[in-house]
């Protein structure tokens, strides 16, 4: 029997080719997510080991903003010399090192990266543990010195004696290029600038008693956990400083790291499920049609004795051998895939190796689980149905076997996961809560996903009569007969068109979702920017107080309100400590915005000691006008606020802002020293035309390119552009569906041509010319698509609907339905159904007549 | 013993009297020491208006010779006709066209597109043409069929029989110059067999059809106006208005002659002998 199914694997490989290549695809995701995250935390660990002090003192990290405030956290310098007199410790170093700063060349341009890895500006200090080594020039000494790093001064032509502008929290100062510093270690992605100490602490930080960390080396003989000990004893552990061994230095970078490393890893997975998904409904429909090409033959065994266990496990054993190769390819394509990764990010500036790739045990061990779980998974409904082949099979004439057979348990079964599903949606679009909402639009998305799926097949005669409708009268008996021959297995039909049904619904559901978001931020816009101007970061991130200043100082501006943003713990009545992050304007808020409010007005929110909060938020914790509320700042500092007003604005959370809070700005001044400002709202003053202003602008931020001047129309294209990257992710995904659904189509139709083959025969006989076979072909593989494509925007349309109710419970309450996309994916079905029908139609072309219509 | 060739030479016969015509037809199959000669040099005139059944044991080149005659084989060397128009040398395109236009076919199973009905399957070739179809000779062909009641139906709601009716149907409703039917009646049952060689027998009578029908089944061909006899890739006799029992007795002498023979094909000269 094993040597039967050998045969028959080894005899069909050409018709397993697609299927294989789907598990292949699938698995080479998988393996090559696995083999990059891999390879990149084991670089990054050793870099962190290596680069970590025996035992680090920072700052508390109690409160952490998801809004940048600008702001760097430090520790007194002295407290070097306090550990220093700590038994065990060898040696101590106050270090500086920042990220909020922006570097400049000559030109006005940034020398920091373009890819969002930071700008870091640090001390030199060179110990054993540094990741950089001086390659030329010399250290800095005094002022106006700096070394930067090779590969920034290589991407960005920076030479010895170039003079660059540093741009800090405390004031721009220029530097002379006076070295370069290469890494020794694996460079992250970063751009380097070193001062010397005392030019660091003064310039970077504002003050020649600060540090940003103390790094402590052990004395020969003490172990890292010791020293932290001591060092804890003598400084006290619970204050303001958080104190770590190198171990865990290195461990909390790598956590920070990880996350950005982490996305990378999810949208890979991403690629890899999607890949499964699609995949497992091509190779269903390869084993279902290889299994109808070959009843007579499973009868025949049947007759000669094999039992349905054996039919079964023949099947299933090629299954499982098509596993094995597609995941034995797939890893091979995996670690193909993690290299092509590795050298991506090298060009982004992060120089990983491809020499020193990872591959754990885990990555085969997932890649084989996947690609024979997912084969094996996919083949064993047709193997059932193989083992139901009666042994009367092997003498009746075989071409409808399977055609007819009724749909009756796909009916019951997906109308009552679509009724649940339904439902789900239902209540996803009634709820009032953000959580229970969202959930309820999980479980829905998935029900009516398998209901649509399992119940496809159900669909395929109604929709695509009405689809392939015209096709007749369009095209004749040719038309005619590329419509029928689509309605001919709905099974097939079903599957094929499911492939590419998954991904567009996606698709679907998030650009309604999408154009949704953005248009409620239009009319969001719309409703509250009242200034003129915006000037603020294009990713947010704070800028120095020289902006600010020469801003106030450009002829034509009228008003300038400041927003800085800090992160906060609050103490509600109800019991609750909620940790967000606050803004802080100027007092003349209304001038640039208009801010509806419940209770209270501009004035009462920004008085000092005061806050102001969303009216939803404060009814749900219980919240008063008047409530006096204990907040808690970065840094150990503490205060209590009074509620002075309640704010309507209908748009409560979002991007970790929960609770909408806002205060006067000299509050975050006063709790986070050294804050930046975020943003600046600008009125021209009168008399000035707004063109007029905005040169004015334009020239004052010239010698700062990290900020940009927008108006509204432009601060709205602003918040667009950061959705569409959102879906750009999708449009990705949506890529890689596609191909594999293309995949599918190819796979059934040449599959479908091969059984067809004595009616193509007949057809050429009786005079169908070749062009009109293809076109046949084609229209059979158009009708299928636009199907698949009609299905899954008609989900999609759905599921986006939904998500904009959840959306609405964050104050998203515009709906949008970006129809040009929706009828641009219709007929790129349609165009995706032709490019699938170009082989099969080629080979059926080709087909010999002789060789179809013989029977001899 | 006469051979077609050797009554009517090369170009001789009047046009208009003969349906298909081939001079030195032969196809090869592989090359080099593996040739095996399906047809070896074989001359054939079809008739206009006539019942031709070609005969032959399993493997005398019959299917061989009609795939040529109707265009749907290549052939090695020699030259066809169909009606005046030399087919060999011909592109697939006019080929395609050739049969579509000129030429109604008959198979011995799998005759019809099992996704349209019987009137769509009918009427297909004019379809594919882009024609309309002569709807009283239609009308006509759909009535002596007796397939008036059948039209909506789909192949597989069809006996055998009806479809091989269909099928006829098919190759009658756009009047070709010729009609070949490969085995019409292997497939079906004899009473199902005898209707169906009656319309074909009805088409030549009535409707001044040409058909050419090759068949091992000497009751079949006895429903034809000439048999011609085929072995191993040569025309090796005729018989005008053929009787079963003496096409019965014919077909024995292949078989006596194969029996002795025992061998391979390649002794094609001492069956031309023994003829």
């Amino acid at each position: 029997m094993l040597k039967a199914t050998l045969r028959s694997f080894l005899a069909h490989k050409g018709r397993l080719l697609l299927s294989a290549l789907a598990v292949v695809l699938s698995v080479a995701f998988v393996a090559g997510s696995l083999i990059f995250s891999d390879t990149v935390t084991r670089t990054f660990d050793r870099l962190f080991a290596s680069t970590s002090a025996d035992v680090t003192v920072e700052p508390k990290q109690d409160l952490k903003s998801s809004v940048p405030t600008g702001a760097t956290e430090t520790v007194p310098a002295a407290l070097a010399g306090q550990v220093a007199k700590v038994a065990g410790v060898a040696a101590t170093h106050a270090d500086v090192s920042v990220q909020n700063i922006v570097v400049v060349d000559s030109k006005d341009k940034s020398v920091g990266p373009t890819t969002g890895a930071p700008t870091i500006a640090t001390d030199w200090y060179l110990t054993d543990r540094s990741p950089v080594k001086l390659t030329s020039g010399h250290a800095p000494q005094g002022a106006g010195q700096a070394l930067l790093d090779a590969d920034t001064a290589n991407n960005k032509h920076v030479k010895i004696g170039d003079t660059l502008t540093v741009q800090a929290q405390p004031g721009s100062f220029k530097v002379e290029i006076v070295g370069i510093a290469t890494f020794t270690t694996t460079n992250p992605g970063a751009a380097l600038v070193f001062l010397d100490p005392a030019t660091a602490k003064s310039q970077l930080l504002g003050a020649s008693d600060r540090a940003t960390s103390i790094s402590v080396d052990a004395a020969k003989g003490v172990s890292d956990a010791v020293l932290k000990q001591r060092v804890a004893a003598a400084i006290g552990s619970s204050g303001s400083y958080d104190i770590k061994t190198a171990d865990e230095q290195a461990k909390s970078a790598a956590a920070d790291l990880g996350g950005f490393l982490d996305v990378i890893k999810y949208v890979m997975l991403g690629f890899a499920g999607i890949a499964v998904l699609v995949g497992v409904f091509l190779i269903v429909n390869t084993f279902s049609m290889l299994i109808a090409q070959r009843t007579r033959e499973l009868g025949l065994l049947r007759a000669l004795g094999a039992d349905r266990k054996q039919v079964r496990r023949s099947v299933l054993t090629e299954a499982l051998l098509l596993g094995l190769v597609g995941s034995t390819l797939g890893l091979a394509a995996g670690i193909g895939l993690a290299v092509g990764l590795i050298k991506l990010m090298t060009a982004f500036g992060m120089n990983l190796k491809t020499a020193e790739m990872v591959v754990n045990w885990p990555t085969p061990v997932a890649a084989y689980v996947v690609g024979v779980g997912v084969t094996f998974v996919a083949a064993y409904l047709p193997a059932r149905r193989a083992a139901t082949v009666s042994p009367m099979a092997a003498l009746a004439d075989a071409e409808v076997a399977g055609v007819g057979r009724p749909l009756r348990v796909r009916a019951v079964v997906g109308s009552i996961v679509g009724a649940i599903g339904v439902a789900a949606l239902a209540g996803c679009a009634a709820a009032t809560k953000t959580a229970s909402s969202a959930s309820l639009l999980g479980l829905g998305i998935v029900l009516t996903l398998i209901a649509t799926v399992i119940a496809g097949p159900l669909l395929v005669r109604p929709m695509i009569r009405v689809l392939g409708g015209a096709f007749p009268a369009l095209f004749g008996s040719v038309g005619r007969m590329s419509q029928r021959n689509a309605l001919r297995n709905p099974r097939r039909t079903g599957a094929t068109a499911a492939a590419l049904m998954v991904g567009l619904a996606l698709v679907g559901g998030m650009s309604v979702a999408s154009a949704s978001m953005s248009k409620s931020f239009d009319q969001q816009i719309d409703k509250t920017l009242g200034a003129d101007f915006v000037i603020q970061n294009g990713s947010f991130v704070p800028f120095s107080k020289e902006v600010t200043d020469h801003v106030r100082a450009t002829d034509g501006v009228g008003l300038v309100v400041r927003a800085r943003f800090a992160p906060l713990a609050v103490r509600l009545p109800d019991g609750k400590r909620v940790e967000t992050t606050a803004a802080g304007y100027d007092s003349p808020l209304d001038k640039v915005a208009h801010i509806k409010y419940a209770q209270g007005n501009t004035t009462s929110a920004l008085a000092a000691g005061h806050l102001a909060m969303d009216v939803d938020f404060a009814k749900d914790h219980k919240v008063r006008l008047g409530s006096v509320l204990p907040v808690e700042f970065p840094g150990g500092r503490t205060t209590q606020l009074t509620v002075g007003a309640l704010s309507d604005q209908g748009t409560a959370g979002g991007f970790g802002t929960q609770g909408g809070l806002f205060f006067g700005i000299a509050t975050v001044e006063k709790y986070v020293p050294n804050g930046q400002d975020s943003t600046l709202y600008v009125n021209a003053a009168s008399g000035t035309g707004a063109d007029q202003l905005r040169k004015a602008l334009d020239t004052t931020l010239k010698p700062y390119p990290q900020v940009q001047v927008r108006d509204e129309a432009d601060y709205k294209k602003l918040i667009h552009d950061q959705i569409a990257v959102l879906l750009y992710l999708v449009y990705a995904l949506l890529g890689l569906a596609i191909v594999i659904a293309v995949l599918g189509v190819v796979n059934t139709l040449a599959l479908s041509v091969v059984e067809r083959t004595r009616e193509i025969g007949l057809l050429r006989a009786i005079g169908l010319g070749r062009r009109q076979l293809r076109r046949m072909i084609r229209l059979e593989s158009v009708v299928i698509a636009v199907f698949g494509a009609v299905l899954g925007l008609g989900l999609g349309l759905v599921w986006g609907v939904c998500a904009q109710q959840v959306l609405a419970l964050q104050g998203m309450k515009a709906l949008a339905v970006p129809w040009t996309t929706i009828i641009a994916v219709v007929i790129g079905s349609a165009v995706v159904g032709i490019v699938a029908a170009l082989l099969p139609a080629l080979r059926a072309s080709r087909m010999n007549v002789l060789a179809a219509i013989a029977h001899e | 013993m006469s051979t077609p060739a050797a009554e009517h030479a090369p170009g001789q016969a009047p046009a208009g009297r003969i349906a298909a015509r081939a001079r030195g037809l032969t196809k090869a199959y592989g090359s080099g020491e593996t040739t095996v000669l399906a047809l070896d040099a074989v001359d054939v005139d079809i008739a206009r208006g006539r019942f031709t059944a070609v005969m032959g044991p399993s493997g005398s080149g019959k299917s061989t010779l009609m795939h040529c005659l109707a265009g749907l084989d290549t052939v090695s060397a020699g030259q066809v006709w169909l009606g005046d128009t030399e087919i060999t040398g011909l592109k697939d395109r006019e080929l395609t066209r050739l049969r579509r236009d000129r030429i109604g076919f008959m198979f011995q199973s799998f005759n019809l597109i099992p996704t349209l009905n019987a009137a769509e399957n009918i009427t297909l070739p004019m379809d594919i043409a882009g024609q309309k179809p002569d709807q009283k000779w239609l009308d006509q062909v759909i009535d002596t069929l007796g397939l008036r009641d059948r039209l909506k139906h789909r192949p597989s709601q069809l006996s055998g029989g009806q479809q091989q009716r269909v099928a006829c149907a098919r190759a009658l409703a756009s009047r070709p110059e010729l009609i070949f039917a490969d085995e019409p009646t292997g497939n079906l049952d004899s009473r199902a067999g005898l209707e169906v060689l009656g319309f074909l027998r009805d088409a030549v009578d009535g409707l001044g059809q040409s058909v050419v029908m090759v068949t091992h089944d000497p009751g079949a061909a006895a429903h034809s106006d000439l048999v011609l006899f085929l072995a191993d890739g040569r025309i090796v006799d005729e018989m005008e208005r053929p009787t079963a029992e003496g096409v019965l007795e014919r077909m024995k002498r292949f078989d006596l002659a194969r029996g002795q023979l025992d061998g391979p094909p390649a002794a094609t000269g001492d069956t031309e002998d023994k003829d």
